[in-house]
C-alpha cells in the first residue's frame, strides 16, 4: 500500500490475532476441477462434488473413510494436480490455503502443482510469512507431554517414536521457522491418507505420504510459505 | 564521465548506469535512489540510464529507503528519488522542499487510487460491486473462510498507516458489523486473492492502484460516494490512541499521487538534467506494466530499463528536449 512507501523495511510476519470461533466453513472447493461455481460449493463441512448424482455431498470422516477403502484414493480434488495459478509469488513458493484444504507450489508459467490438506479443526488461527527452516526423511514423533498425560496409547512413545509407516508424522516433514526460531509447525506426512480433505482433530498440515514426498523433492530448504488467512488453523506440534 | 553509448538494448546496459551491487569504485556524476518496491525499482533504472543516455553522465542507481533519500537529497549525496507519494510523504515534502528548499518535487504527478476490490466471483455472482453491497449481511456471508458466517475482509498490511484509516472506513459505512476486518502483509493479502482466484471464490479486498494484481487478475474496484474533504474526518494517529474511534470517513479515498523529486544543487549543476526530470510523464498504465514486469514476470529491473528505453525514443527525446 501506499504507505509501505515511508518505511524502510517489511515487517515479519503477524501472528495469532484471529482465534477461530464455531465450526470452521470449509468450502468444499472443486469449481476448477469440475467446472462449477464455487459458492455453491461452500457450506458448514468440506462437501465434495458427486459426478454419479451430480450433486454437492458432505465429506466428513465417516464418508472419506468410506470413500478410501472404495477407491484407494482421496477424491480427485484432492489428489494431486497441477493447475492453472497466477501470482506474484515466484516458483518454489507454498501457499497453503487450509480452508480450501489445498497446498499450491508455485511453478514457472502461471501455474503451480496443488495438493490435497488436512488442517486442524481448531486452535490458532493464524496467518503470516514463514520459511522452510529444515526437513527430515521418515522423522522421530514425540509426543507432547499433555497428550502423553491424556493418551495411553502415546505414553510407549513419551521418548519418541522412531520414523515409520504407523509414525503419525509419515514419510517427511517440513519444519516452518520465522527467521531463525522453529514455529513449531508443520507440514508432514500421514499414515492415514483418507484425512486429507478433511479437518482433523490433531495435525498441523498433513498430506498423503506420495504427495509429501514429492512436496519435499521439489522444494529447498529455505523456501517461502505462505499461509493464508483465511480459516488458516494450524495445530501446534501433531 | 563515461563513454555514452547509443542504440542497442546491450548497450544501453553497458552504459553509464552502475549500481551500489557492482561496488562504489568512482563516485558518479549523480545517484538516483531506489526504492524497495517494483515500479519505484524501475523507474529509478529508466531515469538512471535516461539520464545516462541522454546527457553523457556516469549515474550510480543505490537501494535506499525513502527516509535515507530524503536525507541525501538534503545533504547531497543523493540526486533524484523517482517516485515521492503524495499526499503520504507531504511531511517529508514540507520540511525538506517547502521550509529548507533543499529539494525540488518535479509538478506532475502519476495520479494514484485505493480503494476496495472485488474478485470476478463477489462482483458477478455475489453482486459486491458498491461499497453499499458491504452492508448486507447477506452477500458478505459469501465472503466467510472460516466458518463463524462473517464474511473476512483484508485491509492491509499491520504497518501502513493506510490500514487504519480503512478500520475506520469499516465503521464508518458501517460493514465492520458483518465483516471481519484482517490485517497481514501484502504478499498474504495478494496470495490470497490468487488462491481465490484459482478457486473461483469471492473475495474482498482494500486494493490501490497503479498495481500489478489488475493485470494478473479482472479485478473490479467498487463503487464508492465520491471524495468528500467535509466528510473526510480522520484523528492524526499520533494524536490520539483512540484516533480510529474518534475518526470518521464515509467517502472514498482522495485521489493521491505520485512524483519525481530531485536535489535542489542538481537543478543548479544540470539545469538540462532538472528540466528532464520535470518532464517525466509516466503513465498509471506504464507504472502497471512495470510493476508486473518486475513482480511478476521477475525481469531484472536494469534490464527491463533498457529496453523501456530503446523501446520508448520518443519519451526520451521529449522530456530531453530544451
Amino acid at each position: 500500500m501506499t504507505d509501505q512507501r515511508m518505511h524502510d523495511s517489511v515487517s515479519p510476519g503477524r501472528r495469532g490475532s484471529r482465534r477461530l470461533t464455531g465450526k470452521r466453513l470449509v468450502a468444499g472447493m472443486l469449481a476448477a476441477v469440475f467446472g462449477l461455481g464455487a459458492i455453491a460449493a461452500i457450506a458448514a463441512e468440506t462437501q465434495v462434488f458427486d459426478p454419479k448424482t451430480r450433486e454437492w455431498v458432505s465429506y466428513d470422516r465417516k464418508k472419506a473413510l468410506k470413500y478410501y477403502a472404495r477407491n484407494n484414493q482421496v477424491p480427485e480434488a484432492f489428489r494431486r494436480q497441477i493447475v492453472p495459478f497466477r501470482t506474484a509469488e515466484k516458483p518454489g513458493t507454498i501457499i497453503i490455503d487450509g480452508n480450501m484444504h489445498y497446498l499450491y507450489l508455485v511453478q514457472p508459467g502461471h501455474k503451480a502443482i496443488r495438493y490435497g490438506i488436512g488442517v486442524g479443526r481448531e486452535g490458532f488461527g493464524w496467518a503470516g510469512i514463514v520459511r522452510v527452516g529444515r526437513t527430515a526423511e521418515w522423522p522421530t514423533w514425540t509426543p507432547p507431554a499433555e497428550m502423553v498425560a491424556r493418551d495411553p496409547s502415546a505414553r510407549p512413545w513419551a521418548n519418541g517414536m522412531p520414523g515409520g509407516p504407523d509414525n503419525p508424522l509419515g514419510a517427511r516433514a517440513l519444519y516452518l521457522y520465522e527467521g531463525d526460531r522453529d514455529t513449531i509447525y508443520r507440514i508432514h506426512g500421514t499414515p492415514e491418507p483418507w484425512t486429507i480433505g478433511l479437518d482433523v482433530s490433531s495435525g498441523c498440515i498433513r498430506m498423503n505420504n506420495d504427495d509429501i514426498v514429492d512436496l519435499h523433492s521439489r522444494i529447498d530448504v529455505g523456501a517461502k510459505v505462505i499461509v493464508l488467512m483465511q480459516g488458516a488453523a494450524l495445530y501446534k506440534g501433531v | 564521465m563515461r563513454i555514452f553509448l547509443q542504440g542497442l538494448t546491450g548497450s544501453l546496459l553497458a552504459a553509464g548506469v552502475a549500481t551500489a551491487a557492482s561496488g562504489p569504485a568512482l563516485a558518479a556524476d549523480l545517484v538516483v535512489a531506489m526504492p524497495n518496491w517494483p515500479s519505484g525499482q524501475a523507474s529509478a533504472n529508466i531515469i538512471g540510464l535516461g539520464i545516462a543516455y541522454k546527457f553523457g553522465l556516469d549515474v550510480e542507481v543505490r537501494e535506499m529507503g525513502t527516509l535515507t533519500a530524503f536525507s541525501g537529497l538534503d545533504h547531497g549525496q543523493v540526486d533524484v528519488h523517482p517516485e515521492v507519494w503524495r499526499p503520504n510523504l507531504d511531511n517529508l515534502v514540507k520540511k525538506y522542499a517547502d521550509d529548507k528548499g533543499s529539494v525540488t518535487v518535479s509538478l506532475r504527478g502519476v495520479p494514484a487510487w485505493q480503494g476496495l476490490c472485488a474478485t470476478p466471483e463477489a462482483a458477478e455472482t455475489v453482486g459486491i460491486r458498491d461499497v453499499k453491497d458491504l452492508n448486507d449481511p447477506e452477500k458478505t456471508a459469501a465472503l466467510d473462510t472460516d466458518g463463524d458466517g462473517k464474511g473476512e475482509l483484508w485491509i492491509g498490511a499491520p504497518t501502513w498507516s493506510s490500514t487504519g484509516i480503512e478500520r475506520v472506513r469499516a465503521n464508518s459505512y458501517g460493514y465492520a458489523e458483518n465483516l471481519t476486518l484482517v490485517e497481514a502483509e501484502e504478499e498474504v493479502g495478494m496470495a490470497a486473492v490468487d488462491a481465490a482466484v484459482a478457486t473461483g471464490r469471492p473475495m474482498v479486498f482494500a486494493c490501490y492502484a497503479p498495481h500489478h494484481v489488475f493485470k494478473l487478475h479482472d479485478i473490479v474496484r467498487l463503487e464508492e460516494p465520491e471524495h468528500d474533504d467535509a466528510k473526510w474526518k480522520i484523528v492524526a494517529p499520533a494524536d490520539d490512541p483512540l484516533w480510529i474511534q474518534k475518526s470518521s470517513a464515509p467517502v472514498a479515498w482522495d485521489i493521491a499521487h505520485f512524483h519525481v523529486a530531485y536535489a535542489g544543487a542538481l537543478a543548479e549543476d544540470h539545469p538540462d538534467v532538472a528540466a528532464f526530470l520535470e518532464k517525466i510523464d509516466f503513465t498509471p498504465a506504464e507504472v502497471t506494466d512495470m510493476t508486473y514486469a518486475l513482480q511478476v514476470d521477475r525481469r531484472d529491473p536494469k534490464e527491463y530499463a533498457a529496453e523501456w528505453i530503446a523501446s520508448h525514443a520518443d519519451r526520451l527525446n521529449e522530456w530531453a528536449k530544451p
